[in-house]
């Protein structure tokens, strides 16, 4: 009887929702003490370096806590713009992924169409089984084998010298004005067969008949991959392009610290590879961290900027 | 697919000349493992003569011998596995069971979990603030820097939570009306349910974490918890590391005939055959998660 009366009485709708709102939270208790370790886990190790990005503002002095160290704000900034280096820095960054983009991208494109025009499908299977195998190895291993073929008694040179196109051998990881190349091959030579794949489920995704429509019409082998094929891959070509020039300061960083040597610097040293060198090995944390949210921040931009663009070309989105 | 164009000599001519392409690429793909595993096998002092191409001219097995018998290897390659299975267990384990809650359809706090953890994608603290971090939890020098850094990863969570979403959903009804718990709804429903895609996020997890030496060098400098990788560029890299190994086989007048060229070529082969593998037989495994991640975007 009591309990209907309750129910009846006019209550403070501000209260009713705050008890809405406990009953659910206890009812879903078992859920959120789930939540707790996961939370606790994202606030540390995602959460707490985003707030440590201050020490690009401070002058910080390790074990000091952040906020009893000296503000400074845009000093370390401003050192890095004014620094010789940053010609330097922002010359190889750019070559680097330009390279990438230039030659890195539209070789995979080119490999799924040869795969995919393979008649023999145990042949292909093979060709794609291979092809994809320099993904899985690391860098390290990938250095390694460049050291021993592309050194200056490496199988390479032997060959070069046995067909008479070099008669000295070359210094190919020792010379700075190699690298650029040195490390756009390697790029492609690990990732062709793991970015072919994309290409290959997007021509698997053309409808059959429209190749029976285009030999009706009278096309010609090349006739379909160029009005078939091409057009039927367009939307994921343009949008793998778009999102590679959003990530066009990624220009690498393990292949940077395996593969360069204090010779090839100049060529090899990108934003990632600087920042790291003088933010952890120097102990240079605030300039360090400095460049690395200028870097993140603009990277940032361009990553939204571009998959705009991308929505606009195709339903598809990143975000 | 079948064929719908006609056999024209222009068409000949590129299968003729698609098939050698393709023979070719993979020549370059395969040759520069078998090169160094055809320099693993020759005698060094032999070896350094070069002209070392399609087999061994002094086959010797000292390379392998001295690496089997190197205790710091051995623990490398211990570590490296431990790693391997203690990394891609916990992330499997707390990544799937966060997407399992983000698919909740009743539960509340299923977009600010959501939300929480997909921002992470974005936005990052980058290297140095991290780095301070885990040198202030007291992380460095320890072996849980392999893994609890890298618990949760906010990709393979969408990537996970988008195949349980798929999942009928009275599939877990049933079992929550009888008073199961959660926690138990998730590995004894959700996971042996979604097996494909906590495969394939195993195999990317597995890999990456074989692969991983730069977390191991800057986090890990005493070098007690060195993995194979990181046992590998030293090697490579570290030059008084390779003239104290010759010096101590000097001594030692063991493996008198091993040269860097040679140990570090075993090593390589060493580091890659578990990948090469085991990589062939996990394809639809991997292939199939691009291609969820592709549909999802």
């Amino acid at each position: 009887m009591s309990d209907i009366i309750m129910e009846n009485m006019p209550v403070n709708p501000k209260q009713s929702k705050f008890r809405h709102i406990f009953k659910k939270v206890k009812k879903e208790r078992q859920l959120w003490i789930l939540c707790i370790p996961l939370v606790a886990w994202v606030a540390t190790f995602a959460y707490y370096p985003m707030y440590g990005i201050i020490i690009a503002f401070i002058k910080y002095v390790p074990g000091k806590p952040f906020l009893d160290c000296q503000w400074v704000g845009l000093k370390y900034f401003q050192q890095f713009f004014e620094s010789p280096d940053l010609f330097l820095i922002l010359r190889n960054t750019l070559a680097i992924s330009g390279l990438d983009l230039l030659f890195g991208f539209p070789a995979p494109i080119l490999l799924a169409i040869l795969i995919n025009e393979l008649a023999f499908k145990r042949f292909k299977k093979f060709a794609q089984t291979v092809s994809y195998m320099p993904h899985f190895v690391s860098w390290v291993v990938v250095s390694s084998i460049m050291f021993t073929t592309l050194g200056t008694d490496g199988v390479f040179n032997e060959v070069l010298q046995l067909l008479g196109i070099v008669h000295e051998p070359v210094a190919f990881l020792s010379k700075g004005e190699y690298f650029w190349g040195l490390i756009t091959i390697s790029n492609i030579w690990k990732g062709i067969g793991w970015g072919s794949i994309i290409y290959l489920s997007a021509i698997a995704g053309i409808d059959e008949e429209l190749y029976q429509a285009g030999a009706v019409d009278g096309l010609g082998r090349f006739g379909m991959i160029w009005h078939i094929l091409l057009p039927g891959i367009k939307t994921t070509i343009v949008l793998l392009f778009i999102l590679q020039i959003g990530g066009i300061l990624n220009a690498g960083f393990e292949q940077q610290l395996l593969i360069g040597n204090s010779q090839t610097r100049e060529y090899y040293d990108v934003i990632d590879t600087y920042a790291y060198r003088y933010g952890i090995q120097l102990g240079r944390y605030s300039y360090g961290a400095a460049i690395g949210l200028m870097k993140s921040a603009i990277g940032l931009s361009l990553v939204l900027i571009t998959n705009k663009i991308a929505k606009k070309v195709s339903d598809l989105s990143i975000i | 697919m079948k064929k719908y164009y006609k056999d024209t000599i222009g068409s000949r001519i590129f299968d003729i000349f698609n098939v050698v392409f393709m023979i070719v690429f993979c020549f370059f793909v395969i040759y520069p493992f078998y090169n160094q595993f055809v320099i693993s096998l020759n005698e060094g002092t032999d070896a350094m003569r070069g002209g070392l191409y399609f087999y061994p001219r002094k086959i010797s097995f000292e390379g392998y011998h001295w690496l089997f018998q190197n205790p710091h290897l051995l623990k490398g390659a211990v570590i490296s596995v431990f790693r391997v299975l203690v990394g891609t267990g916990t992330c499997l384990f707390a990544t799937g069971l966060l997407a399992y809650i983000v698919t909740l359809r009743d539960f509340s706090g299923r977009r600010f979990m959501r939300v929480l953890f997909v921002v992470t994608m974005y936005f990052s603290g980058g290297l140095i603030p991290t780095y301070l971090l885990i040198s202030s939890l007291g992380l460095t020098n320890s072996f849980n820097v392999y893994w609890i850094p890298g618990l949760i990863n906010a990709y393979y969570m969408l990537l996970i939570a988008s195949y349980i979403q798929n999942l009928p959903e009275s599939m877990v009804e049933a079992p929550r009306i009888d008073g199961c718990s959660e926690l138990r709804i998730y590995c004894q429903i959700i996971l042996p349910l979604s097996l494909p895609v906590f495969a394939a996020v195993a195999v990317y997890l597995a890999v990456q974490h074989w692969n991983a030496w730069f977390d191991v060098m800057i986090y890990n400098p005493s070098g007690r918890w060195d993995t194979l990788q990181i046992y590998l560029r030293r090697l490579l890299l570290e030059m008084d590391m390779v003239q104290n190994l010759q010096n101590e086989m000097l001594i030692q007048s063991k493996f008198k005939n091993l040269k860097p060229l040679t140990f570090r070529a075993a090593t390589t082969i060493v580091v890659t055959v578990p990948i090469l593998v085991v990589y062939p037989f996990l394809q639809k495994y991997f292939i199939g998660g691009i291609t969820i991640g592709a549909v999802k975007g």
